[in-house]
Order: structure tokens, then sequence, then C-alpha cells
């Protein structure tokens, strides 16, 4: 029981990463019915501005936070603005807009490895907040380390502060309503690309958080674009354009990984984000909490 | 510059051409994008070294042998992906292709059998400049004598319109099956070739950078041209060597390029168009005959006005 | 008197989207070598009926049968193949292909040969691509493009657009050609040419013809049954004269437009 609840545990610490990620590619998707497959590079970058922010900016911690967040975001909006806006207006297929997102990651990557280098960097604990430092707490037979929890304080807020906004706020409601049907929201006085550029950037911003939170658990590396092929099976796993079912769909794949990491093997762990995909494929390819789609002449 | 050394150069613009005219097939002409296809090739290599060494078969059948494994497994497996995707939305097949090409990686990064991550050395040597040339033009002319047909026109339907392909009577599921298939197995056949030239595999040779790297070349030569994606890979393979110094940049640039292609120039450097007599005199015809629907519209412009 | 069997019959259709049904429980017939009618405000659900039709949405209750067969619920492709097709409301062209192109690919459906036949360039697949080229290039004669054989259909003016769409709708050798909208965005110079159009089309193809449109004159010009549809449901059906008549179909459309001409 005790190893269940300890996995348990591990496997809330990383989903709610997972979550951060995908609820922002779900967000994006859902408005815009395209998935960004920059979303990756917008992530490592994230980790990248949290870590320089605290290291080089001497800045604390929450602040790093903010600032790696806003980065991101403007990041994502000026991609937006530049590489598919473009695409947009000329009304291109979707595949010009995979291409275009493939480039913009080859591009972001390797500038980060040609820049900065591939060498992977660890968060200094020293400039954590104090309680970060320090042992791993214990209940009994559980251990948590001080870095997971503040994680998943820090994710399981902003996400709760996104789900308010989205389902409580006009702005939020104003998303909803684009999301639904741009047109007939854009009839009613909604600006399609004000929400366009909002979405971006929420969807940015809340790559961004993941990025540190990510690279606070691990480490901060170029590669790191990679864990952006999790959050598109979290967000499949729960229903594409369901931001819900991203939720849920990464907290579920998450303790999946985990258990099979804890009770199975760890090698095969990445594995069974796979094997997941492939099984929702099979049995139910609308997600957990998707609907059916259909095509409108 | 010796050579041997052009030579080999030249067989490795042979061995990923194999690999740019599937995926040309598939992204270039269909208009499906896959991240994966690292993974078929990774299938095509691993699958002809076993077949090439494990089996004990002899010297003359052993290659032949190989390659064809190659090409058969990777197709297989292709059928399975196709199978479950190509009826979803376009995502679906995207998102598929990139976890494929994932966990083939981990899967053989973990197989003691072929190698482990540590990779499998001490191929033998049977890929040779004849082979491959013999190959290259085997399948450029299999690329084209499918493009130009109605399976190839049909696939540039699905591209072009897929619900429009659909009421025009395109089974547009099976158009995209045979491109993935025909995609996937020259794939295989690329990374039996690239297993048994570089003596040594590894699962990152086959990530999803060298599957990015191979719709780069797509991308270069121009979506919706066989010529095009030859022009592209010559380009492409040889440009690393000349710039050697500035290794690390070189991906930056082709990043940025693709950006700059899709936004500005989408043909590519042969602008959808094949470099041949017919598909010249196309252009030309083309270019006639809209100016002549450009004059005719201004006459009749003119005489509303007089 | 015994009716001929009805080419086309819709039988209590319907199409639910969530809540909503955009097409609540339709019927009619279209009689074999008629041009009918299927007019109704926007959102009245004559496009959806058309996606339902072509197998682009299925069928929530109700059936469609073709030639006494059903075909709700088939694969679009199969219905296309068996001879109902169409063209759509917002042009949908493959732009970047030449108009012979556009026309040579929909031909597909009248050549037999197999894949291996083309890969290895078999003399069927030679006899079946000469025939091919000479049925496109009829139809585009026929249809009077063939002089605009080589440009881009993206650099076709609107009303050749149009035409090319029908054109590439012909050339599945249909039953039952659909127009969604064919006189949308069109002068009544245009509109009079697309009438006679249609007309000629249907007779020389031997075809049957069902319009979506609002373009009362071209409706009441050439069609000789019309079905009218509001909010989903079926307002009237009957000949034109009848139809027009109908006072719920004046009050609910042609009262409407005939305000709006007077205001």
């Amino acid at each position: 029981m005790d190893q269940f609840l300890q996995q348990l545990v591990n496997g809330l610490s990383i989903g709610v990463i997972y979550a951060l990620m995908a609820v922002g590619y779900s967000l994006v998707y859902s408005i815009m019915n395209f998935s960004n497959f920059a979303h990756g590079s917008v992530i490592m970058l994230g980790a990248y501005f949290g870590f320089y922010a605290l290291t080089k900016l001497g800045v604390p911690f929450y602040v790093a936070f903010f600032i790696a967040a806003m980065a991101t975001a403007t990041i994502a909006v000026i991609l937006e603005r530049l590489a598919y806006k473009p695409l947009r207006d000329r009304r291109a297929p979707f595949l010009y807009f995979i291409i275009t997102a493939m480039g913009a990651s080859i591009f972001i990557d390797n500038s980060v490895i040609a820049t900065i280098g591939p060498t992977p960097k660890t968060f200094p604990t020293e400039l954590l907040p104090t309680f970060f430092q320090g042992d791993p707490l214990e209940w009994g037979a559980l251990t948590v380390g001080r870095v997971d929890i503040a994680i998943f304080l820090v994710a399981a807020t902003c996400l709760a502060l996104l789900m308010i906004f989205i389902d409580f706020t006009k702005l939020g409601k104003a998303i909803q309503a684009t999301a639904y049907n741009m047109k007939a929201s854009a009839l009613m006085g909604i600006n399609p690309n004000f929400v366009i550029i909002l979405v971006f950037a929420i969807g940015g911003g809340l790559a961004g958080m993941a990025g540190v939170l990510y690279g606070m658990k691990y480490q901060v590396f170029p590669q790191m674009s990679a864990i952006t092929l999790k959050s598109f099976i979290a967000a499949v796993f729960g229903g594409l354009g369901s931001l819900p079912g991203a939720l849920l769909g990464s907290v579920l794949l998450a303790l999946i990984e985990t258990f099979v990491s804890g009770y199975l093997s760890t090698q095969y762990r990445d594995l069974f984000a796979f094997i997941i995909l492939i099984g929702m494929l099979v049995v139910r390819p609308s997600g957990i909490m998707g609907k059916d789609a259909e095509d409108k002449a | 510059m010796g050579m041997e050394y052009i030579q080999g150069i030249a067989i490795l613009i042979g061995i990923n051409l194999i690999a740019v005219l599937g995926l040309s097939i598939l992204t270039g002409f269909t208009g499906l994008f896959s991240f994966g296809h690292g993974g078929f090739m990774a299938i095509g290599a691993y699958i002809s070294a076993i077949v090439s060494t494990r089996l004990g078969l002899p010297a003359p059948i052993a290659f032949p042998a190989a390659i064809l494994a190659g090409a058969l497994a990777a197709g297989l497996v292709s059928v399975f992906i196709g199978k479950l995707t190509l009826n979803l939305k376009g995502d679906y097949f995207c998102i598929a292709t990139m976890g494929f090409g994932e966990a083939t990686r981990v899967i053989l990064n973990n197989v003691d059998y072929v190698g482990g991550a540590r990779g499998w050395a001490n191929l033998p040597q049977f890929t040779t400049w004849w082979i491959v040339l013999v190959l290259d033009v085997a399948i450029v002319l299999l690329a084209w004598n499918i493009i130009n047909s109605r399976h190839g026109r049909n696939m540039v339907a699905v591209r072009e319109e897929e619900l429009a392909a659909q009421m025009a009577g395109v089974n547009t599921f099976r158009s995209k099956m045979t491109a993935l298939i025909v995609s996937a197995a020259l794939a295989g056949i690329a990374g039996a070739l690239m297993a048994n030239y570089i003596q040594f595999i590894r699962p990152t040779m086959f990530n999803m950078a060298k599957s990015t790297d191979l719709t780069i070349m797509v991308i270069f030569g121009g979506l919706g041209s066989i010529s095009g994606s030859i022009v592209g890979t010559i380009l492409l393979v040889s440009l690393p060597e000349v710039f050697r110094n500035f290794a690390q940049w070189r991906l930056v640039i082709y990043g940025l390029a693709v950006i700059i292609i899709m936004v500005g120039r989408p043909q590519g450097i042969m602008g959808g168009v094949e470099m041949t007599p017919a598909g010249i005199r196309k252009i030309f015809a083309a270019r006639r005959a809209k100016a002549k629907l450009e004059a005719e519209l201004k006459a009749a412009e003119q005489g509303d006005a007089a | 008197m015994t009716e001929a069997l009805p080419l086309l019959e819709l039988k209590g259709l319907t199409k639910r989207f969530g809540g909503l049904a955009a097409v609540n429980n339709v019927s009619f017939k279209v009689r074999e070598g008629g041009i009918s009618g299927l007019i109704g405000p926007n959102g009245a659900g004559k496009t959806t009926i058309f996606n339902l039709i072509t197998g682009v949405y299925k069928v929530t209750e109700g059936e469609i049968h073709f030639q006494g067969k059903p075909i709700h619920n088939l694969e679009p492709y199969k219905i296309a193949c068996g001879g109902v097709t169409r063209t759509f409301q917002n042009i949908r062209l493959f732009k970047n292909l030449s108009v012979f192109d556009n026309v040579y690919t929909a031909c597909h459906r009248s050549a037999r040969y197999t894949l291996l036949d083309s890969v290895l360039r078999l003399p069927l697949y030679w006899k079946e691509e000469q025939r091919l080229k000479e049925k496109a290039r009829s139809l585009l004669a026929i249809m009077g493009l063939e002089e605009r054989m080589d440009i881009s259909a993206n650099n076709l003016p609107y009303g050749l657009q149009r035409r090319l769409e029908i054109t590439r709708a012909l050339a599945l050798d249909p039953k039952l050609l659909l127009l969604d909208e064919p006189a949308a965005g069109m002068n009544p110079d245009e509109t009079e040419h697309l009438m006679h159009l249609i007309g000629e089309v249907r007779t020389q193809f031997g075809l049957t013809v069902l319009v979506i449109e609002h373009h009362m004159d071209l409706i009441m010009g050439i069609c000789d049954h019309i079905h009218v549809l509001n909010f989903g449901c079926t307002l009237a059906d009957g000949s034109a004269e009848s139809v027009a008549n109908d006072p719920k179909v004046v009050e609910a459309y042609l009262g409407a437009e005939e305000e709006s001409s007077n205001a």
C-alpha cells in the first residue's frame, strides 16, 4: 500500500507538469484547430529563461518563474504573428502549418545548442526558496521531495487560476465562444485576432511554467523539447480540444507511467505513453472527454 | 578531395534519396506529415542487420534478402499505424508518427540482441556505389510511375482538397495508405542500405532529427516535385560537408529557411514542377493560357466601356 | 397510375448536431430526368441535406435511397462512384492544379488499371490513360473550357471556376448531379448562362439535377419540382407554380424577399 501511495505521489508531481503543457497545447488547438508542433521548443525556452533569471539576474524564484512565463508568452505570440498568421491569411493547407512549426522548433532548439551549448544545466537549490531546500518530507513510509511538493502546489495553483479564468471571466468566455465557433463569435463582437493572440500568450505562458518546473525537477537541456510528445499524447488521451480532458489525460498518463516505472521497469516508461496512444486510437479516438467532430462542407 | 571521398558522398546522397523519395510521395504529393520516418529507417536497418548477419544465409542472397526484409517489416508496421490514424484528422497521424519514432528508439535502446543503446557494429559492407545507383534509378522510376498515374493524381487530390476528392469518388483512405506504405518501405530500404554501408547502427541515428532532416530535403526541393526532391537531397547531403565549420548553425539556418520557404515560396526550389521537357512545357502553357485569359478579360472590359 | 421509381428518395431524414436538429424529418422524391430545386432561407438545412446524401454526414434518423437502394451512411467515395456527384457552395477545386488536371483526376473512376500496372507501365495503363485524356478533353470542350485547359484553377475567373467544378462533377458519369448554390455571386447575365448550361447538361448527359439556390429566377426558370425548407423542416413541396403560390412559402420566404425589395 505504501509503495502504491508513493507511486501515486510521484505520478501526481509529474502529472501536473504534463497538465500545464497539455492544457496550453489544447487551448491553442481548441481555437485554431491545429497542433502547434513548436510547443516543445517553447517549453524548453521557458526552462532556460527561468534558469538564467534565477542564476544570472539573481531574482527570487517566483520572479524568475514569472519572467519565464512572460518571456515564453511573448515568444509564442511572436511565433504566431511571424510564422502562422501569414499562412492563416493565405488559407494555407494544414500541412504548411506543421512544416512551419517543425521549422520553428528546429530553429529554436538549434539556436540554443549553438549559443548556450548542449550541456544540461541544473537548478541550484541554494537559489530556490528555503522551503525547497532540505531533506524530503516524510509521512510514515511516504517520502516526498520538497521540490515535488512545490511543483505540485505551483502547478495546481496555476491550473486552478486558469480554469477560473476560462470559466468565470468575460475574456475566458470569449475564448470559449471562439473555440466553439470563430465566425459566430466574431459576429457577436469578439475580435478573433485578439482571442488568437491571447490564447497563444496563455498557451506559451503555461509552456514556460511547465518548462521551469520540469527543469527544476530534472535538468535543463535543449533536447527537452521532446517532452512535448507527452503533452500531445495526454491531450489525445483526454480528448483533443478539451481542457478538462487535457488535465485528466495528463494526470492519468503520468500515473500510469509512474506505476509502470515503479512496478515493472524504468526502461519502458516512455514506451507506455505510446501504448496508451495506440490504445486510445483503437478504442476511442475522440479521447476520454472528447466529442466527435464532423467536417463541414 | 579524392575520388573515394566524392563516392562516399554520392552513396550517402543515393541512400538518403530513397527515403526522401518516399517522403516526397507521402508529404509532397499526398500532404501527410510524418515525424517518424526515422523509425521506419530504423526498422529497415535493424531487420536487415539481423537477416544479413544472424540468419546464416549465403552471401549472394543475404543482402537482397536483408533489404527486402527491411522494406517489408517497415511496410507492415506502417499498415498498423495507418489503419489507426488515417481515418482521423491530420493531427492524429502526426502525433502517432512522432510517438512511433520515439517508441522505436526506446525499444531498440533496450533490446540487447541488437546491441541496445550502444549500437551494433561490424555489420558487413554490402552496399556499393553500383547497388545504390541501380536502386536509385529503379526507385526514381517507381516514384515517377506512381505519381503519373491515376493513383498519384488521387494522392494529389487528397492533398489539395480531401473532401472534394471524396466527392470525386477517390477512396482517400486507400490513397493515403498507399502513400504511407510506399514511403515506409522505401525508408526501410534506405535504412538497410545505410546499415550495410556505415557498418554500424545505433538507435540515435534514427531519431526525430533524422525524420526532420529528410522532410527538410523534400521541402527545399519543393513539395510535389520528384526532381525537386532529388535536387533537395543532393544539396542538403553535400552542404554539411561544405559548411563543416559552421556545423552548429547549419540547422539553425535550415529551420529559419523552412519557415521562410513556407511563408514565402512553398514551392521550394523547383516550384512544384518537374524538370522534364513535359514539365517545362506545362509551365509555359500555363503562363500563356493565363496571359491569354487576362488579355481577353481586359478586352471585354474595354469593349463594355466603349 | 403507377409512378416510376424515384431516382432519389429521402424518407424521414433527420440530422441532429448535439441538441439541434439541422434537418428534421424531411422527406421528398426526385424524379429521374427532372431538375428539382431545394430552397429555403439561410440555415434552413439545405447544404446539410446535400452532405447527408453524399455521405459527408451520418444520418441521425431516416433513410436515403438512390435508384431504390439505401445509400445513407455509405462512404462518400462509394456514393460518388455510385452515381451521385456534387459541387460546393464555397468552391472546392484543386486550386493548384490546372483546369485539365482537375477534370483528368476525376476521370479516374473510368479506369481499371492497378498500381502494379502503373509501376510497371503495362499496356493496360497506356491504353486507359489515353482514354482518360480524351475523356477529360472532350468534357472540357463540351463545357467550353478547352481553351483554358492549361490555366491553374485558382487563376480562373469566378464564373469559370464554377463551371469547372460542374465539369469535374460530370467526369464521374453521374446519374444525379447536386449543385450547391451554383449561381452564388453571379450577375443576372451569368445566371442566365448558367441556367442554359444546366438545362443543356441535363439533356446532353441524361442526368437528373437537384439544385440548391437563392436566385429565384434560376429556380423558377428551370425547376419542374421544388422542395422548400425552413428551420430544417419541410415547408412545401410541389411544382414551381404551386410553391410560388403557397401562402406559407410566400410568408416565410418569398414574402420576406418582397418586403426587402419594397423597403
